[in-house]
């Protein structure tokens, strides 16, 4: 039971300590955008430091002048846009079976043409010895919930390319929206043998929609990334070579606060506010450092923030589309008027969720249908002591 | 009516007195008033008389977008697979192999039952005596006196606008109204057929 006047003392700490960061924002704002200025002529130089460097954190390569924006193309009058999002139901050892179950949400909306949208979900439960442990390493290892959304991730890009086969026609523009980032970093570090398993599925989703020139985007709303931000702190170190962070050698002569410091602490969100004032505007390209994308061979990902009228959000594209402006502007016109249908949140990417998601009762129901269907198949199954005891309390 | 025609509508709630039916097609539904049937054994005959469209799901509530229904079909057109439209209709008889009987049938709709319009035929027959006017009176949540109108402009309308069918079904009204003058004169200004 949760204790509401400790819990609101605790709230109150935090609101204070908060109120004195957002000051400070503000100001490290303007100091960042001032440092992004500062580049704009010499941002090769920039650039190349970027990519000779090697720092503790995730650092954005530089591929043009980095306070540029690009006005928002007109959307084609037709166009059929894909989504997909997922929801799931976590194996669960104290119930009855430890089988999970991953609910993926497909929409596909086409504008401007009449045609009847479809909104659907399809349920996928995976029971079998083979589901329920995963190579790891040379070992078996039983999934667990980080298991699972990876799993879950990559059924999502996978339906999200099987959609392509709604597109009425050949010549219909179409964009496919997923949600989140397309960079899938939570296998970094993990055994091969998992990891290629991902990657695999992974990769193939991206080349069905490269055959098929269907341009596929990541839609990050309240991104909390830095890697711009990140860029403008190697650009501050005076080391020609920024590396071993932790060991910063700039220490020795600035003791509390290293020069790359006077950015340090804003997101790349509170920057490109200062930078994309026009609603429908969107940063220069950049191109993602992170580590599993050398995995991802010419579906590296790239990425632009935008100015989506309610927000600035961030957008997440595959090499191939990144270099292709019709493709680019493409996406940047639908992200845009997406979020305006949404009313600050793509519209189809909403719909998607309301249909993947399993709420509470969905998932007491799927507990119930699950039991009743053991004891009518004669199946001999419990639930554990711990989870009896959550639904029956003593006093 | 139109004979031959897809279903209208299928049986979602459904009682002793009343079914609840969703529209095969949004704002779809019979108009108020209109007969309809339930092709099962024996058939079940109702009036419609409240039609409603919402959202499908109860926590979500449709928003003013400032656009036309037009405009909205090419550039929102994921609203209208979220509302759904629903009529309710009062069962006024059946009919089985032995005959037709203004009363209700001894077993509710079935869930999940087709509802169709009722032919001009089937109107006529069915209204050839006026006693399916009583339930209507009786039953505190339907609009007595508007159905009362549009039911009968209805049944008037399957015979061909039959003015002695008119006189008849009048006069069933006055009997049930007894002596409350104002209604009755209320009732038979307003039937237009």
């Amino acid at each position: 039971m949760l204790d509401h006047i400790a819990t609101k003392e605790q709230i109150n700490t935090m609101v204070r300590e908060q109120r004195t960061v957002r000051k400070s924002t503000g100001n490290l704002r303007e100091r960042a955008y001032q440092e992004a200025r500062r580049w704009t002529v010499d941002w090769q130089h920039l650039a190349d430091k970027v990519r000779r460097s090697n720092p503790s954190w995730l650092v954005a390569h530089i591929l043009e002048p980095l306070t540029l924006t690009r006005a928002c193309p007109d959307r084609p009058a037709e166009l059929t846009v894909l989504a997909t999002d997922g929801s799931q139901l976590f194996p669960d050892r104290h119930e009855i079976s430890s089988c999970y179950l991953i609910n993926v949400g497909t929409v596909v909306i086409h504008y401007g043409t009449g045609e009847r949208p479809r909104l659907d979900s399809r349920p996928s439960l995976f029971f079998s010895e083979e589901d329920l442990f995963v190579n790891w390493g040379g070992k078996r290892l039983p999934v667990n919930a980080e298991i699972v959304g990876i799993q879950r991730s990559v059924m999502e890009l996978s339906k999200l390319a099987d959609l392509m086969d709604e597109i009425p026609s050949p010549g219909r523009k179409a964009v496919a929206l997923a949600d989140g980032s397309l960079i899938e970093w939570t296998l970094e570090g993990k055994p091969d043998d998992f990891k290629e398993d991902n990657l695999l599925a992974l990769l193939a989703a991206f080349d069905a929609f490269e055959s098929r020139q269907i341009p596929v985007a990541g839609y990050i709303s309240s991104p909390n990334s830095a890697d711009v931000v990140n860029a403008l702190r190697v650009g501050l170190c005076p080391e020609s070579v920024v590396s071993a962070c932790d060991n910063c050698p700039q220490r020795a002569h600035h003791p509390d606060t290293p020069p790359c410091q006077v950015v340090e602490g804003i997101t790349d969100k509170a920057l490109f506010e200062r930078i994309l004032r026009g609603a429908g505007e969107r940063s220069v390209l950049f191109r993602s450092s992170s580590e599993i994308l050398s995995e991802y061979g010419r579906h590296r990902i790239y990425f632009f923030y935008v100015n989506v009228g309610y927000e600035i959000a961030r957008v997440e594209v595959p090499e191939w589309v990144a270099q292709d402006t019709g493709l680019l502007g493409l996406v940047h016109t639908t992200a845009c008027d997406q979020v305006q249908k949404g009313k600050g949140y793509p519209i189809i990417l909403s719909e998607a969720h309301e249909k993947a998601v399993v709420r509470n009762a969905d998932r007491d129901l799927f507990y119930r249908l699950l039991s009743d269907s053991f004891v009518v198949g004669g199946v001999r199954s419990e639930v554990s002591r711990k989870s009896i005891s959550k639904r029956r309390l003593m006093i | 009516m139109e004979e031959g025609q897809p279903h209208v509508g299928e049986v979602i709630e459904s009682s002793t007195m009343e079914f609840t039916a969703e529209s095969r097609v949004l704002h779809g539904a019979p108009p108020f008033g209109a007969f309809v049937k339930i092709d099962s054994y024996p058939v079940v005959f109702a009036i419609v008389y409240a039609v409603a469209t919402q959202s499908i799901e109860p926590n979500r509530k449709p928003t003013a977008y400032g656009k036309t229904e037009e405009e909205l079909r090419l550039e929102q057109p994921q609203i209208f697979e979220l509302l759904r439209t629903e009529f309710t209709s009062l069962i006024i008889g059946y009919r089985d192999d032995t005959g037709i009987f203004q009363c209700l049938p001894p077993q509710p709709p079935r869930i999940h039952g087709f509802v169709h319009f009722c032919s001009a035929d089937e109107i006529t027959s069915f209204t050839e005596r006026s006693h399916y006017l009583r339930p209507i009176f009786n039953q505190a949540r339907v609009p007595s006196d508007e159905l009362t109108i549009a039911a009968i402009g209805n049944a008037c309308r399957a015979r061909g606008n039959n003015g002695q069918y008119l006189v008849r079904a009048g006069k069933e009204v006055a009997r049930l109204l007894k002596d409350d003058y104002d209604r009755l004169h209320s009732i038979l200004e307003r039937i237009h057929v």
